[in-house]
């Protein structure tokens, strides 16, 4: 009950809560008069009697004030007015709160937009059922840490036998020609076991998933779309159902479409086919296809449990199948781990980069406040004599640094949002990062930019707010002189020096990333890239078979050939970057065959003649391919310098013979490949090793697609749209894809480029807030010692000897945060050690360069106030005071 | 700045007050005035101190405040006892009671 009551008049005094704040200064009154009147009946004089009324009653401003204090409702009043007297102090000050402004929208931004591709990429959940008990499984070297797909035969063994897992499936990349409302093109998606529905607990939000006999059956003319390709390609017809798809010339029904944002592990797939393929037709595969295993962990197993099944029923497929498992393991590990795996040293080095941009910008902050707030003291002392109190000023002051980060964070999300777009845009499609596209400004990123900016603005307040308050009462004693005190000065210079040091960090860091981009970006791949348009050509496998498909192919490379401002035209069965094509192993005829495990491996090309002159790839020794090498032709090979170097140290390679684990034309896997020539070393990934490289003739391994290379002297794009034409009046179904070879090239490092810009970005806005800092503090510093300076000048001293005065001073705490900056630097860029291509995270070059740009930057910054000082005439230094 | 209330005096403070508004509302000066009276002189409120008690006791809830006009024909916030107000103040003389009765028993001890 009383609790109610009391309750109930805290409510009514907020409710009042002004009139009561108006009616104190009337009850003061009041007061006054009462007293006064009383004083006088007792015989004083009016004005004595107003006086005495006056002192007896004491000080107004602070009865006011500590009155005030025990209102609730004035807490929330005293901050509107506090809001709106900083509102007021910033706009008096408009250089500084646009330099903090600035400064702080841009950290803030930056870390809003990072967090919100964190949040997406990295952190959030799969969005299946119990995504915490899905698993991926791949193969490996023994021993190794890459991923291998897995062989279709091992699959099916692992099906069968394991106890720790349940709906084990396979999934792989496909890509099938489709006509999509008349035009050709070429569509990618996955094969997708019918297990794998079951696994993942998503089922299609319209129609079926596919079942066992469409599946392990055959029956597998079904596809199940992607709602994004539904409702883009498709226009979102509501007969989807039931339709037919020709897919690769043959026809499928769609029977299902996906709920929308569906990706299997972040890939996006615009369909989902089966394998269409029966447990003994999966048995019979040879080799190992481009598939991985996804399974769920049965109740209560646990993921090592599960990964030390799985390797024992890998060592017993290596007792059973030596010839294909021997000296291979198998690799389980959770499936978020799949996708987030790779991304996590770059998002991490990305938020680390963020962070210290807003750690810099809050110290900048802060030091601008600092250096302000001396210029503030007398308004501090003056609030303080008329009665505030500590708490009161502090409280005040805090709210300003609130002011101006609430300020900062709505600049900040707005800097986010263009930083998003841009963010996209450098990365495009280029970069397969898992749910990009899925990004966005929501309401967790902007809830997680209001605590930053609110964080921020506690932190980079709090200590200007104590420090400027610790001293109030001197303020006025000291005469109105700038009496900043030691303890000002200390905290700015340390200020300064934590700057400087988290800028040369960042700074650090970015440059390696850099070095270590152009490194990659000059590695010689072994071709020439510009120059080169290529073209991509994938035939309906239904409607040509491989023959049909290889006089095609010659038909329309020599028609491309024939174009005006061609000097040079070949194909290949694959790009030569960023896969090895065929990777297969071999050894030499006149060598007994190693030992299963023991063999080499090489990256298999089939290729035309031409090819070497169209790619500038040097030609060493023996002939190039000719049309005269065909299906029927002796087998030969063109080897690279790097297999002529690891297994012919014994003498000239050309005549000799190799037996290669492919398949050739005729259907026979036993020929032998005989040496015709040798050519320069190539590599497929720029920051790999150079590998053993076989090309042989396509006519001797023909696939039904293509990539036609084509050199001209002009700008390779202005070839595109006639060699588009040829192969398109010659093929209207056959979906073309067009690149500059230099595009190809570019886009297998463009996650590293995006990151050493991105995290550049970061480092020269780093750099920038901090060299406002330095040029802040150098600025107030030397305006606070204009009057020592004015006495020196006036006492005999140089220009020249003042200015190295004020700058002396500004790089001794410069030095101080290099020093400092450079020893964190050395402990953090270990962190960066994976992202880096031939760089060593304390590469001595970098941490120079870096250490020099943030000195020359730091005496630009404090050379402005250093000349002001200089040139200053000394009556007029005295009489500022 | 030196503290013009120490908690001891504040609890104390608040008691007089409450006792003060015990018969009939009274504004601010008013109530300095009967304390006056009351103390025969001997306890002059610090004016500081009067209004933010007031103030205090109000956000407690223990006292409530109406605008009215004096005698004299002016405007005058008068305060009057809440029904917690006065539970509050029956406890705390009953407090106080025990409290002196026991200083008193303490202090007038005979020593033997």
């Amino acid at each position: 009950m009383r609790a109610i009551t009391r309750g109930w008049e805290w409510i009514r005094s907020i409710a009042r809560g002004r009139s009561l704040e108006a009616g104190l200064d009337e009850e003061i009154r009041f007061h006054l008069d009462q007293q006064t009147e009383k004083n006088r009946r007792a015989g004083m004089s009016p004005e004595e009697a107003r006086r005495h009324a006056l002192l007896r009653f004491g000080g107004r401003e602070h009865v006011r004030e500590t009155t005030r204090d025990e209102i609730r409702p004035a807490l929330l009043e005293d901050s509107v007015r506090d809001v709106r007297h900083g509102l007021r102090v910033l706009r008096r000050a408009p250089g500084f709160t646009a330099a903090a402004l600035l400064t702080l929208a841009l950290g803030i931004g930056a870390t809003s937009a990072i967090f919100s591709v964190v949040r997406t990429v990295v952190l959030q959940p799969l969005p299946y059922r119990e995504p915490d008990r899905l698993v991926s499984v791949w193969e490996t070297n023994r021993g190794g840490t890459t991923r291998n797909v897995i062989a279709p035969a091992n699959f099916v063994a692992w099906r069968e036998r394991t106890r720790t897992l349940e709906h084990l499936g396979m999934v792989g990349p496909a890509t099938l020609a489709m006509i999509v409302n008349g035009q050709p093109d070429q569509i990618a998606g996955l094969t997708f076991s019918f297990d794998l529905f079951h696994a993942v607990g998503v089922q299609p939000v319209l129609g079926r998933a596919y079942t066992i006999e469409e599946d392990l059956g055959g029956n597998d003319a079904v596809i199940v779309l992607s709602h994004e390709f539904w409702q883009r390609r498709l226009g979102g017809r509501g007969d989807v159902l039931g339709m037919t798809l020709s897919t690769d010339g043959r026809p499928r029904m769609v029977i299902g479409v996906m709920p929308p944002g569906f990706t299997v592990v972040g890939d996006k797939a615009d369909f989902l086919i089966p394998y269409g393929q029966t447990v003994e037709q999966l048995r019979a595969v040879r080799g190992r296809g481009s598939s991985y295993a996804i399974g769920r962990l049965r109740e209560g197993v646990s993921v090592e449990q599960a990964f030390s099944e799985m390797r024992s029923i890998y060592a017993d497929l290596e007792r059973e199948e030596p010839q294909r498992n021997a000296r291979r393991t198998v690799m389980l590990f959770p499936l978020h781990e799949q996708m987030v795996g790779d991304l996590r040293p770059a998002v991490l080095a990305l938020a680390g980069a963020v962070v210290l941009v807003l750690l810099v910008a809050c110290v900048n902050v802060a030091n601008l406040l600092l250096a302000r707030s001396a210029a503030r003291e007398r308004e501090v002392g003056l609030r303080t004599a008329l009665g505030a109190g500590r708490a009161r000023l502090v409280r005040q002051m805090l709210t300003e640094s609130l002011v101006l980060a609430s300020a900062g964070g709505i600049g900040g999300l707005a800097i986010a949002a263009l930083c998003h777009r841009g963010l996209l845009a450098l990365v495009g499609d280029r970069i397969p990062i898992p749910r990009l596209e899925q990004v966005a400004l929501d309401l967790p990123v902007v809830a997680f930019t209001v605590v930053v900016a609110l964080a921020t603005g506690i932190i980079f307040g709090i200590v200007p707010a104590f420090v400027s308050t610790s001293h109030a009462s001197d303020a006025l004693r000291e005469g109105g002189r700038h009496g900043g005190g030691r303890r000002l000065h200390r905290v700015l210079r340390t200020l300064v020096v934590a700057e400087v040091a988290l800028s040369l960090v960042l700074l650090a860091g970015a440059g390696l990333l850099m070095r270590s981009f152009l490194k990659l970006q000059s590695v010689d791949p072994g071709f020439r890239a510009d120059g080169v348009l290529t073209a991509g050509v994938q035939l309906p496998a239904t409607r040509y078979g491989l023959p049909q498909a290889g006089s095609f192919f010659r038909e329309s490379l020599s028609r491309i050939a024939a174009l005006p401002g061609v000097q040079h035209a070949a194909g290949a069965s694959c790009l030569p970057v960023p896969f090895a094509c065929i990777g297969t192993s071999f050894w030499r005829v006149d060598h007994a065959k190693p030992a299963d495990g023991q063999l080499s491996s090489a990256q298999v090309r089939p290729i035309t003649p031409e090819f070497f002159g169209t790619m500038r790839i040097p030609q060493v020794a023996g002939r190039d391919f000719s049309d005269s090498d065909t299906v029927d032709s002796p087998p030969v090979a063109i080897v690279s310098e790097e297999l002529v170097r690891q297994q012919f140290a014994d003498g000239s390679p050309l005549g000799r013979r190799l037996r290669i684990n492919v398949d050739h034309a005729n259907g026979k896997t036993d020929v032998e490949w005989t040496i015709v020539g040798v050519v320069g070393n190539t590599r497929s990934n720029l920051d790999g090793p150079v590998r053993q490289t076989i090309y042989i003739p396509r006519t001797q391994r023909p696939a039904p697609s293509i990539t036609f290379f084509v050199r001209t002297p002009q700008d390779p794009t202005l070839l595109a749209p006639s060699v588009t034409g040829i192969l398109h009046s010659m093929e209207p179904e056959a979906p073309v894809e067009v690149r500059t070879l230099d595009d190809v090239v570019v886009d297998t490092i463009a996650r590293p480029r995006a990151i050493s810009v991105l995290v550049g970005v970061f480092a020269l806005v780093a750099l920038a807030v901090a060299a406002v800092g330095v040029y802040g503090v150098m600025a107030y510093s030397a305006r606070e010692r204009t009057q020592e300076i004015g006495v020196r000048m006036a006492l005999g001293a140089s220009a020249s000897s003042v200015f190295r005065l004020v700058i002396g001073q500004a790089l001794r705490l410069v030095v101080i945060g290099v020093a400092v900056g450079l020893v964190a630097a050395g402990a953090l860029t270990r962190l960066l050690a994976r992202l880096l291509y031939q760089v060593e995270p304390l590469d001595p070059w970098t941490f120079a360069v870096t250490a020099l740009v943030l000195l020359v930057v730091a005496t630009i910054a404090s050379y402005l106030p250093a000349r002001r000082g200089m040139h200053m005439a000394p009556v007029d230094a005295l009489r500022t005071n | 700045m030196a503290n013009e209330r120490g908690d001891l005096l504040q609890g104390t403070l608040d008691m007089l007050v409450l006792k003060a508004l015990q018969l009939e509302p009274m504004h601010g000066w008013g109530i300095t005035e009967r304390i006056e009276q009351w103390s025969e002189s001997v306890l002059q409120l610090g004016q500081g101190t009067l209004y933010p008690a007031l103030y205090r006791l109000e956000r407690q809830g223990l006292i409530r405040s109406d605008w009215k006009v004096t005698q004299n024909n002016r405007r005058a916030r008068y305060y009057a006892l809440t029904r917690g107000g006065r539970k509050q103040l029956e406890d705390e003389l009953a407090q106080w009671r025990r409290m002196s009765r026991a200083v008193n028993l303490v202090l007038e001890a005979t020593i033997e």
